[in-house]
């Protein structure tokens, strides 16, 4: 009994609760999840044991390859742009002393509304008729006349463009808390020493918030495997599977083609893929980073 | 005198509540819409609480692909709706291959409801020989022209390709979109078009042919019809002028865009009735509507696609089966109500395909929509009638019809291959048992 009274099990007792939950709400729907991967279920009725032949099919599927393409364009346009304007403007921001909090505010606002919300505004700008594009063609111009989301070529970085709008006010937020931990003597050292603004970025900045930095690459590499929100509302992963995701297609199998089987093949995939991505930085953490 | 008032009110109340307690209560799970649910609540579940004191019709309303996934969990665990509501018969079949809806032939049987009913719409409900499903809404494709419009350019309503393709060049020449139609907001859009292609190109006959699986789908009949079908939609932008505009637009521009002359024709479902008498109705320009034309010499007749566009089932597992029954009786047996109901639609929705005569038809409609109906009941009469892909394709197929439709626009694959995906779909729901019920022609 007395192990029960032990300081070190006192945290389980508020753990617990929690834990409780999530067994019934995540843990064993995911393993049931991972148990209908092997099934032909079609969502509803008899649910047949078929092996791996989901996923046989699996790397036979085009559209699945095209969407994890797509996956990867999504999470190198992330981990680049949005990553660069946000740390850009959170050290800009740094600088600012007064009306600091407006341009925080305005960086944050897109973040706080509903994606569908957010979609809405950038479908009506990018309108034929009645967004920007019907604007500039009515006084001449040709710009903006055919909406970037009904193009094949560029309906993807639409798209990500759209998220990135509403996600980089975030990384803001993140990056400029991370800043304000920095010892202010390293800069005005660095400031004796005659070091440019982009030096102590480079040198002082970036090192220092080098754990807040690293934590949002990794949120960002798992949050862009299940992106779907943003590519469901704005182009359905069309026009023909040209911004297609994985969690978008997932969606299609089990709700729209009714082969929950093949859908919960998917997302196995999407689960190993995020715990390889976990377990990656478990080592880098392990390895001495400072994650 | 006060206490003679006081037993009578009591003995009121009372029985007023003994009667609400005697009834039970009946549930029905239905697509939301603004407009048509207190129409829905006055006209279907009012009119029916109150022809009876034995069930409580309760119609709850969600968005449809919301209500769709909870009444979907709900009956896994037994539960769900009396009246069970779907979007078409690739749904029946998944529900009823889980054992989950009511046999409905003895029912059908007791109260006649096949006589009442027009015979293909009936038989769309029938699954491995019995009754399990009833459509609440039938539908088709027409086209829809701008009458004031043609009548002022001596254009003629197209009947057949070459006809089209010389009205749509006058048209294009007059600065203005061929066709009024786009996908956003609703991806399947593309099936429309691919279903009118199929049946007016390669004729009614071949696709029922391909369905019952004595034709393949890579038939060159199926390829030529699908290559019209990207040529115009590619290459002469019918649809809103380009295939990026077609993607682009939604249901309120297509009709802004038919009502303000920017398009002088459109394709669409006969569910678009009430939109269009309100858009380009309340214009000064006049519309008029006519059968899709004839594309090619092997679909010389004018025919309509027939389709399902929502049925009704009753719940095996529902608390209330005997209720449900008799809610779904009470819609077969007073045609002058449900008919009272579609006219508030324009007859664009809870067209229940009882069958009418041409004195059943309401006046007070517009004049188009009567025309309609008595033109949609004598040449589908004849056996002149179409599939609908939503209606007639079995789901895995029926998603690859317009989700990979865009893929062959696109020029990624061409017809050919895609027909032959297409086929090997076929060939697996065929092996799976499952294919949908379609009525044997003439």
């Amino acid at each position: 009994m007395k192990i029960f009274s032990n300081k070190n099990f006192v945290a389980w007792y508020f753990v617990f609760p929690v834990a409780f939950i999530h067994l019934f709400v995540i843990g064993i729907p995911s393993l049931a999840s991972l148990a209908l991967c092997l099934t032909d279920w079609r969502g509803l009725g008899e649910i047949n044991y078929i092996g791996f032949e989901n996923f046989i099919e699996l790397f036979d599927d085009r559209y699945l390859k095209k969407a994890i393409i797509n996956n990867v364009i999504w999470t190198i346009a992330f981990l680049t742009v949005p990553v660069g304007i946000a740390l850009t403007c959170a050290y800009l921001l740094t600088g600012i002393k007064r009306g600091q909090m407006f341009f925080r505010l305005a960086f944050f606002f897109p973040y706080m509304l509903a994606s569908v919300i957010n979609c809405q505004i950038w479908k009506y700008l990018f309108h034929p008729i009645h967004g920007l594009g019907g604007f500039f063609e009515r006084i001449g111009w040709d710009f903006l006349a055919v909406s970037p989301f009904t193009m094949k070529s560029t309906s993807l970085f639409a798209v990500a463009f759209v998220d990135g709008w509403h996600f980089w006010g975030f990384l803001v937020v993140i990056y400029l808390t991370g800043m304000y931990q920095v010892d202010n003597h390293l800069y005005e050292a660095a400031d004796i020493e005659g070091a440019t603004k982009f030096q102590k970025f480079r040198y002082i900045t970036l090192p220092m918030i080098r754990p807040v930095f690293v934590f949002s690459i990794m949120i960002i590499i798992i949050w862009s495997v299940p992106v779907f929100d943003y590519v469901y509302i704005l182009t359905g992963g069309g026009p023909a599977y040209s911004s297609e995701v994985i969690a978008n297609y997932m969606y299609s199998q089990a709700f729209e083609r009714f082969d929950v089987g093949y859908s919960s093949a998917i997302g196995t995939l999407m689960f190993f893929y995020v715990m390889i991505i976990v377990a990656l930085f478990g080592l880098f953490r392990k390895a001495g980073w400072d994650i | 005198m006060i206490r003679t008032i006081i037993s009578f009110a009591s003995v009121i109340i009372l029985s007023t509540s003994f009667s609400a307690l005697a009834k039970t209560k009946v549930t029905w799970s239905m697509e939301s819409n603004a407009d048509r649910d207190p129409i829905m609540i006055e006209k279907l579940q009012n009119a029916y609480n109150n022809s009876q004191d034995n069930h409580e019709l309760v119609i709850e309303f969600e968005d449809n692909e919301t209500r769709l996934t909870s009444m979907r969990t709900a009956m896994i665990g037994g539960m769900g709706p009396d009246i069970v509501e779907t979007p078409g018969p690739s749904y029946v079949k998944e529900y009823h291959a889980a054992g989950m809806l009511e046999n409905l032939d003895s029912y059908a049987a007791e109260f006649g409801w096949k006589d009442k009913m027009i015979p293909w719409a009936y038989s769309s409900g029938v699954f491995e020989g019995s009754l399990y499903a009833i459509p609440k809404t039938h539908e088709s494709m027409v086209m829809l022209y701008n009458k004031t419009l043609f009548e002022e350019n001596n254009w003629k309503v197209p009947t057949t390709l070459e006809e089209l393709e010389d009205v749509a060049g006058k048209i294009k020449a007059k600065g203005m979109n061929v066709f009024s139609y786009g996908s956003d907001g609703w991806q399947p859009t593309h099936e429309h078009l691919v279903g009118i292609y199929l049946n007016n190109y390669a004729g009614p006959q071949a696709v029922y042919e391909a369905i019952i699986g004595e034709r393949e789908w890579t038939d060159p009949v199926f390829v030529e019809a699908l290559e019209l079908l990207k040529k115009h939609m590619v290459d002469e932008g019918y649809w809103s002028g380009s295939l990026e505009n077609y993607y682009a637009i939604g249901w309120d521009d297509f009709h802004a865009q038919f009502a303000n002359r920017g398009a002088a024709m459109m394709t669409i479902g006969t569910w678009t009735f009430q939109a269009t008498q309100l858009g380009i109705g309340a214009s000064d320009d006049e519309w008029g509507w006519a059968p899709l034309p004839s594309l090619s010499s092997q679909s010389p007749d004018p025919n309509f696609m027939i389709a399902i566009g929502t049925t009704m089932s009753v719940n095996a597992n529902g608390k209330n089966k005997e209720g449900a029954i008799d809610v779904l009786n009470w819609i077969m047996s007073n045609k002058d109500k449900v008919l009272d109901i579609a006219k508030d639609f324009e007859f664009g929705e809870m067209v229940v395909p009882l069958t009418l005569s041409s004195s059943d038809i309401p006046t007070d409609i517009a004049p188009q929509v009567q025309d309609y109906l008595s033109e949609y009941a004598r040449i589908t009469g004849e056996g002149n009638y179409g599939y609908c892909t939503w209606t007639f394709w079995p789901a895995d197929p029926g998603v690859h019809i317009w989700k990979d439709m865009e893929v062959v626009w696109a020029g990624d694959i061409s017809v050919e291959d895609f027909l032959y995906d297409h086929q090997k779909m076929w060939d697996k729901a065929r092996k799976n048992g499952d294919t949908l019920p379609v009525p044997l022609r003439n």
